[in-house]
């Protein structure tokens, strides 16, 4: 009875043993993800408009909308704001990209979000555009 | 105060610090992975006599967080309540929101559901049973087991985008459709796990070094099982059939039902093959639920205010039942969320199985509640014979319980 006993673990044990590792020398060997994958935020500052939807639906607070300048339809004057991404608070839930129906907002596949400057990862892309 | 009644104060300290007023304080959040837990065993020797827990260390306030947050948001907020159930949690939420309107959620996204449910069940039972390998001291088991879960978890971040957040289901739907690359991934992977499974339940009943620790350990009886209701594998481990997949069925589970295993041993090992059994059973569900997937749309627009009611709902998560109580008042955010998770109702099972233990057998037994873990982190053990208090961390106590039952100890 010991002996079948062992033989149980011993025998996987040779299998695991002439097995490739599973693991990935990581950060060397590169670590593939998902197609689907939500990773960090990324916003096309073309197709933005400012509506503004995102800064209401985030759950995290990622979203501000700063004013860049000033607009006149007809004779009214109205304020144009755009985003101001602080992707340090940023769960990747991708909200703000299902909510988005200018199609502006994406989740790449980058997780690397480790940085010594938090100010780093204030993404500010969209200011520059406006329209 | 005399150096008499200091000592004495000492000494009943166990006893006097938590009388029943604050010894059950309100925490829904409180069993996650490697999270505060308190508990204060009172020793005859070797043998623990009283069992104190104490909760509430890593109390988040999420209920009322909830309350300042809308529907839609709330979902990533209760995901976050745990991160092994994560999707039990967004299940119970957002089905519990629907169930307040009249909407009608497509059968398609139903069946995702089951399937994402059942996907967690199995990697949830998979690091539990790692995670006994472990503190048995075996090493070995923990790193198959957990070599074998990252199929599991791969298979998730391939349909919903992530591994531990899942983030799939929301108001109205599931919020990814499967492809068929993904179908077939499925089925390749639920007939791996079942085999890997089929090897790890012969394994487990016959290797040494788990049936020592775990055989007749925490021996949990039927008649404590009905006065102290726990749920999930712990209550069908004592014999008592009760699933909520089978008798309040939710998303799928109406078609897709569950075979409810039940033993009546009540130990660790009975346990292992519930919860190995349940492994095998959630790969045939998913099987079965892939080939019984209805076409059509996964998700229908959802409103962003709900009526004015209340909802109760609750489903099987893969720790037991997890209840969740939804008040609206027809504003865009919830007026009240209260959360009961499983670890809660199962944490005074735990503490009476442990009664008449050695104290070696202290990791086993709350690891076998499958309590988020966090708990073993600081443990005050007293003594009533030597009259000293000492505390230990939980790898210490992991190491005192390896080497306990070297010595040829349990076996007396």
């Amino acid at each position: 009875m010991s002996k079948k006993r062992i033989g149980k673990a011993l025998g996987e044990m040779f299998k695991t043993a002439m097995e490739e590792p599973v693991t990935v020398k990581y950060p060397f060997g590169a670590v593939i993800v998902a197609e689907r994958f939500r990773g960090k935020l990324d916003v096309d500052p073309i197709r933005c408009t400012g509506c503004g939807v995102c800064e209401i639906v985030c759950p995290a607070g990622v979203i501000t909308m700063v004013p860049v300048g000033k607009r006149s339809i007809g004779q009214r004057e109205i304020e144009v704001k755009k985003p101001v991404f602080d992707l340090y608070t940023c769960i990747s839930c991708g909200q703000c990209v299902e909510d988005c129906r200018f199609g502006a907002l994406a989740l790449t596949n980058k997780f690397e979000l480790a940085v010594f400057d938090k100010g780093s990862l204030i993404m500010k892309k969209a200011l520059k555009v406006v329209q | 105060m005399s150096e008499e009644e200091k000592e004495r104060r000492e000494v009943g300290a166990g006893l006097m610090e938590y009388s029943p007023e604050n010894l059950v304080p309100f925490g829904p959040v409180h069993p996650s992975l490697k999270e505060p837990e308190y508990f204060k065993l009172i020793l005859e020797g070797e043998k623990i006599v009283e069992v104190h827990p104490r909760i509430g260390y890593v109390h988040r306030g999420i209920e009322r967080a909830a309350q300042d947050r809308t529907w839609v948001k709330n979902i990533y907020l209760f995901e976050r309540i745990c991160g092994i159930c994560s999707f039990a949690h967004s299940l119970a939420y957002t089905e519990g929101t629907e169930s307040l309107t009249e909407f009608q959620i497509p059968v398609r996204a139903k069946y995702l559901r089951v399937l994402i449910a059942e996907l967690e069940r199995i990697h949830s039972h998979l690091l539990w049973l790692g995670l006994v390998g472990y503190w048995t001291g075996f090493d070995t088991l923990f790193m198959w087991i957990w070599k074998d879960r990252e199929h599991v978890l791969d298979l998730l971040e391939a349909i919903t985008g992530n591994r531990v957040h899942k983030s799939f289901s929301t108001l109205g739907g599931v919020r990814k459709d499967l492809t068929p690359a993904l179908v077939s991934k499925l089925e390749e992977e639920t007939k791996f796990i079942t085999e890997r499974v089929k090897y790890y339940e012969t394994l487990v009943h016959s290797e040494e070094t788990l049936v020592s620790r775990t055989r007749g350990v925490g021996r949990l009886t039927k008649e404590i099982a009905e006065r102290l209701c726990p749920v999930g594998p712990l209550l069908r481990c004592s014999g008592i059939d009760r699933d909520v997949r089978k008798e309040d069925p939710y998303a799928a589970y109406e078609f897709i039902q569950p075979e409810v295993k039940t033993s009546n041993a009540g130990d660790i090992e009975s346990l292992l093959s519930i919860r190995l059994a349940e492994v095998t059973d959630s790969c045939r569900m998913i099987s079965e639920a892939l080939d019984r997937l209805p076409e059509g749309p996964v998700r229908v627009p959802f409103p962003r205010i709900i009526p004015r009611g209340d909802a109760f709902f609750h489903v099987e998560a893969p720790r037991g039942e997890l209840f969740y109580f939804i008040r609206s008042n027809g504003t865009p955010k919830p007026e009240r969320v209260k959360i009961r998770t499983p670890t809660l109702a199962n944490l005074l099972t735990a503490a009476e199985m442990l009664k008449g233990r050695p104290l070696a057998d202290v990791p086993v037994v709350l690891t076998g509640i499958d309590p988020c873990f966090g708990c073993m982190d600081r443990v005050t053990v007293i003594d009533v014979d030597k009259s000293k208090k000492w505390s230990v961390s939980g790898e210490e106590l992991r190491v005192y319980g390896i080497e306990y039952y070297r010595r040829g100890a349990g076996k007396r």
